[in-house]
C-alpha cells in the first residue's frame, strides 16, 4: 500500500516533466495532492493519530482544490500562449528528473535518517520531491510554473515532516496551510502584473536590474 | 498580557480601516494615529519585559522576553517614523500622478499588515509560527515592493518572492529537525517546539539533528536576512520600493529573519557547546566581503543603500558570532543602531529621489544647495552609516572589533576592520559628490514637504545622541538582550 502511494506520487511528478501545456501542471497538481492527502490518510488508518486525518482532508481541500483552482483561474484570465518554455528540451529535462530520482533513492538510503516505521517508505520519495520541485524552477521560463516548482517543494516537505515524525502539531500545519494559500494567491496577483506589462510571462524578459 | 493584543489588533484595524475612508487627509491622519497606538503598545510591552518578567500568555503561544522585546521596540519605532514620512512621500507622488488616490489608501492597507506580521514574529513562543510569520512578511512586503506597476518593481518583486520562498522552504525543513529532536525528549507534544522550552533543555537534545537543523535555518532565514550569498533578491527589492518600504525592510524586517536565526542559535549553541558561532562569523565576514565591489562601482543611490545593509547585517551576525558580553553587546547595540541609520538614509533618498527624479548617482549634484535640510542631515547619516565618529555606528562597530580582538578572533577582526575601511572610502565619496557642486538650474529650491521632513528628526536624534553617549536605558536593554543569548534565564 505505502510502496503504492509513493510510486504513484514519483509518477505525477515525473508527468510534470512531460507536459505541453501549462494548464496541464494544474491538473497533475492537483493529482499529486490527492495522492498525498492519501498518504496522510493511509498513516493514519495505521497510527490513529488523528491529526493525521485533519492534515489529509486539508490537503485535499487547500492543495487538491482550492490552489489548482486559484492557478487555473490565474491562466484563463492571462489568456496566454499557454505552452510551456524551458531551458532545456523536455527529453533532456526528463532526464535530469530521472537522474536527480536515483540520487534521491541513493541519499535516502545513505542518509540514516530517522523515520518513523510507517513513515519510512516515504522518506526517499519526499526528498525527491524537493529535488524535483527545484528542478522545475529552474527549468521553466514561465512565472506560473516556478510557482508549480515550489508548490511541489511545499509537497515534499510534507512529506518529509510526515515520515519523520507523524506531521508537525497541528496548529502548525494548520498556519503553514494558510501560507501556501496565501503564497499561490500573491504569485497569481503577480503573474496577472507581470503579463499585463510584459505581455508575456517569461521570466526572461525580467533582466533589467544588475549589479 | 493587554499590551500584546493591542500591539497586534492596532496596524490590523488601522491598515482595514485606512483603505476604507475614501478621504485622503482623513485616512492620513488615521493611519498615522493607528501608528502612534502600535509604537505606545510596543514600547509599553518592551517596558514591561525589560523592567518586569517575560510576558508569557495565550494558552504558552506568546512569549516575550527581551530579545522580543528589543525587536519589537525597533519594529515600532521605525514602523512609526515611516508612517509619518509616508504622508508626504505619498501625496508628492499622488501630485505628480504617479499613483491615484485609491492606491495610496492599498498602500496603507498593506503598510500596516506589514507592520503586523513583523510584530507577529516577535511575540510567538513556537517556532513553526515564527515559520510562519516570516513567510507572511515575505508575501505582504513582495505587494509592496511591487507597488509602483513598473517592469523593474515586478522584477525585483518577483525574485524576492521566489528567493524567499524557496530559502524558507530550508527553514522549514530545518524546523521540522528541530521539532524531531525536541519530540525525541518531550514527546510528540506542541511544546517540542517551543524555544523557551527547547532552549532550557538544549543540552540533552541529539547535537547531530540539531546541527542539520541549525544550518538549514541559518541557510533559510539568511536568505530573508540578506547574507551573501544569497543576498541577490536584497539591492532589487530595497531599490525598486517606495522609499518609506525600503526604510522599513532594510530598517527592521532584516532585523526580523535574524530574529529567528538568532532564536534557534541560542539553542543550537547551547546543544553544540558554543561551536555554532562559527558558521555566523563565516557568514558575516562573507557577507561584508561581498558587498565591498558592489559599493565600490555603483551607479543607484538606493542599490548602493541596500549594499550597505548586506554589510550591517554581516557587521551585526559577525558580532553574535564572536559572542561573549562584549561581542553581543556591540552586536545589538549595531542593530539599533543601523536601524536608526539606514531608516534615515532611505527617507533622505526618498526624498532625493523625489526631487532629482531620478536615483542614478551621477545626475544627481549638490543637494546641499537644493534642500539644506535633507542635504546636510544626508551628509550626517551617511558619515554616521559608513562608522564615522562621533556617530552612533561607530561605537558599536569599534565595541565588536574589541571584542574580536579579545576573544582571540584576530584575523576576523583584521579582516572586519579592513572592509569597513573600504567601503567607508567608496560611500563617503559619492556623497560628498551627490551632497556638494552645483545644482541643476530649472530645480526648485525648496524641501518636499513638511511631513517628511519631520519624519527625519526621530532617527536623526538617535543617531546623533547615541554617538556622543549610549542612555543607560538603551545600555541596559541590550546587556539584556545579550543575555538571553548567553542562556540566562530569568
Amino acid at each position: 500500500m505505502d510502496q503504492a502511494i509513493a510510486f504513484s506520487l514519483l509518477i505525477s511528478t515525473w508527468m510534470l516533466f512531460q507536459i505541453r501545456r501549462i494548464g496541464d501542471s494544474v491538473g497533475i497538481l492537483a493529482f499529486q495532492s490527492t495522492i498525498l492527502a492519501f498518504s496522510a490518510g493511509a498513516m493514519w488508518y495505521k497510527t490513529g493519530i488523528s491529526h493525521l486525518l485533519i492534515a489529509a482532508v486539508l490537503t485535499l481541500l487547500v492543495k487538491a482544490l482550492l490552489i489548482p483552482f486559484i492557478l487555473q483561474y490565474t491562466i484563463k484570465k492571462i489568456d496566454i500562449k499557454r505552452e510551456v518554455e524551458r531551458f532545456t528540451s523536455k527529453y533532456i529535462s526528463l532526464l535530469l528528473a530521472l537522474a536527480l530520482s536515483a540520487a534521491g533513492f541513493y541519499l535516502a538510503s545513505r542518509l540514516e535518517l530517522p523515520g518513523k516505521e510507517h513513515g519510512q517508505p516515504y522518506l526517499a520519495v519526499s526528498i525527491i520531491l524537493i529535488f524535483l520541485g527545484t528542478l522545475i524552477m529552474i527549468d521553466h521560463k514561465k512565472a506560473i510554473m516556478q510557482g508549480v516548482g515550489l508548490i511541489t517543494i511545499e509537497n515534499g516537505l510534507f512529506l518529509i515532516a510526515q515520515s519523520l515524525s507523524y506531521g508537525m502539531p497541528l496548529i502548525v500545519e494548520l498556519g503553514i496551510f494558510f501560507d501556501m494559500l496565501v503564497t499561490v494567491i500573491v504569485i497569481g496577483i503577480l503573474s496577472f502584473r507581470i503579463h499585463s506589462t510584459f505581455e508575456s510571462l517569461n521570466t526572461e524578459k525580467m533582466q533589467n536590474l544588475k549589479g | 498580557m493587554g499590551w500584546i493584543w493591542t500591539l497586534l489588533g492596532t496596524p490590523l484595524v488601522t491598515g482595514l480601516l485606512a483603505w476604507r475612508i475614501k478621504n485622503q487627509n482623513v485616512c492620513e491622519k488615521f493611519q498615522l494615529a493607528g501608528a502612534f497606538v502600535t509604537l505606545l503598545a510596543g514600547l509599553a510591552a518592551a517596558c514591561q519585559v525589560l523592567t518586569g518578567a517575560p510576558i508569557k500568555g495565550g494558552n504558552g503561544f506568546f512569549y516575550v522576553d527581551a530579545l522580543g522585546a528589543f525587536n519589537i521596540s525597533l519594529i515600532v519605532l521605525v514602523g512609526f517614523t515611516a508612517a509619518l514620512y509616508s504622508i508626504g512621500y505619498m501625496r508628492h507622488e499622488i501630485n505628480e500622478q504617479v499613483i491615484t488616490e485609491q492606491q495610496c489608501r492599498l498602500y496603507y492597507l498593506w503598510f500596516h499588515l506589514f507592520l503586523f506580521t513583523m510584530l507577529a514574529v516577535s511575540v510567538v513562543d513556537n517556532l513553526g509560527f515564527l515559520w510562519v510569520g516570516i513567510e507572511l512578511t515575505t508575501l505582504v512586503s513582495a505587494l509592496l515592493v511591487a507597488f509602483y506597476k513598473k517592469g523593474t518593481a515586478l522584477e525585483a518583486a518577483w525574485k524576492y518572492l521566489i528567493m524567499g520562498s524557496v530559502g524558507i522552504a530550508f527553514a522549514l525543513l530545518g524546523i521540522i529537525f528541530l521539532y524531531l529532536a525536541g519530540s525525541h525528549l518531550l514527546g510528540e507534544d506542541p511544546r517540542a517546539l517551543h524555544w523557551s522550552v527547547l532552549s532550557q533543555v538544549a543540552e540533552h537534545l541529539n547535537p547531530k539533528w540539531i546541527l542539520v537543523a541549525f544550518l538549514f535555518v541559518l541557510v533559510g532565514f539568511g536568505t530573508k536576512a540578506g547574507f551573501a550569498p544569497m543576498h541577490f533578491w536584497l539591492p532589487d527589492a530595497h531599490s525598486q520600493a517606495p522609499s518609506p518600504v525600503s526604510a522599513v525592510l532594510s530598517g527592521v524586517l532584516l532585523n526580523t529573519a535574524l530574529y529567528g536565526i538568532f532564536r534557534v542559535f541560542a539553542i543550537a549553541n547551547t546543544t553544540l557547546g558554543g561551536k555554532a558561532g562559527q558558521f555566523l562569523i563565516f557568514f558575516g565576514l562573507l557577507s561584508m566581503a561581498i558587498t565591498v565591489p558592489f559599493i565600490l562601482v555603483q551607479h543607484d543611490l538606493k542599490r548602493m543603500l541596500a549594499y550597505s545593509s548586506v554589510e550591517h547585517i554581516g557587521i551585526i551576525t559577525l558580532g553574535v558570532g564572536i559572542g561573549g558580553t562584549l561581542g553581543l553587546y556591540g552586536a545589538f547595540l549595531h542593530m539599533f543602531n543601523h536601524s536608526m541609520a539606514k531608516s534615515l538614509l532611505f527617507f533622505l533618498a526618498g526624498n532625493i529621489n523625489q526631487k532629482y527624479h531620478s536615483k542614478r548617482m551621477d545626475r544627481i549634484s549638490g543637494i546641499v544647495q537644493a534642500m539644506p535640510v535633507t542635504g546636510s542631515m544626508f551628509l550626517v547619516a551617511t558619515f554616521a552609516i559608513a562608522g564615522a565618529p562621533p556617530f552612533n555606528v561607530f561605537i558599536s562597530e569599534f565595541t565588536i572589533m574589541r571584542a574580536g580582538f579579545q576573544a582571540g578572533h584576530l584575523w576576523a577582526a583584521v579582516l572586519f576592520l579592513l572592509l569597513v575601511v573600504l567601503i567607508f572610502a567608496g560611500m563617503v565619496y559619492y556623497v560628498v559628490k551627490m551632497a556638494f557642486g552645483q545644482a541643476p538650474e530649472k530645480l526648485q529650491k525648496k524641501e518636499i514637504d513638511r511631513w517628511s521632513t519631520a519624519a527625519l528628526l526621530i532617527p536623526l536624534a538617535a543617531v546623533v545622541v547615541c554617538g556622543l553617549y549610549v542612555p543607560p536605558f538603551l545600555s541596559q536593554t541590550v546587556h539584556q538582550v545579550s543575555q538571553v543569548l548567553q542562556g540566562v534565564h530569568r
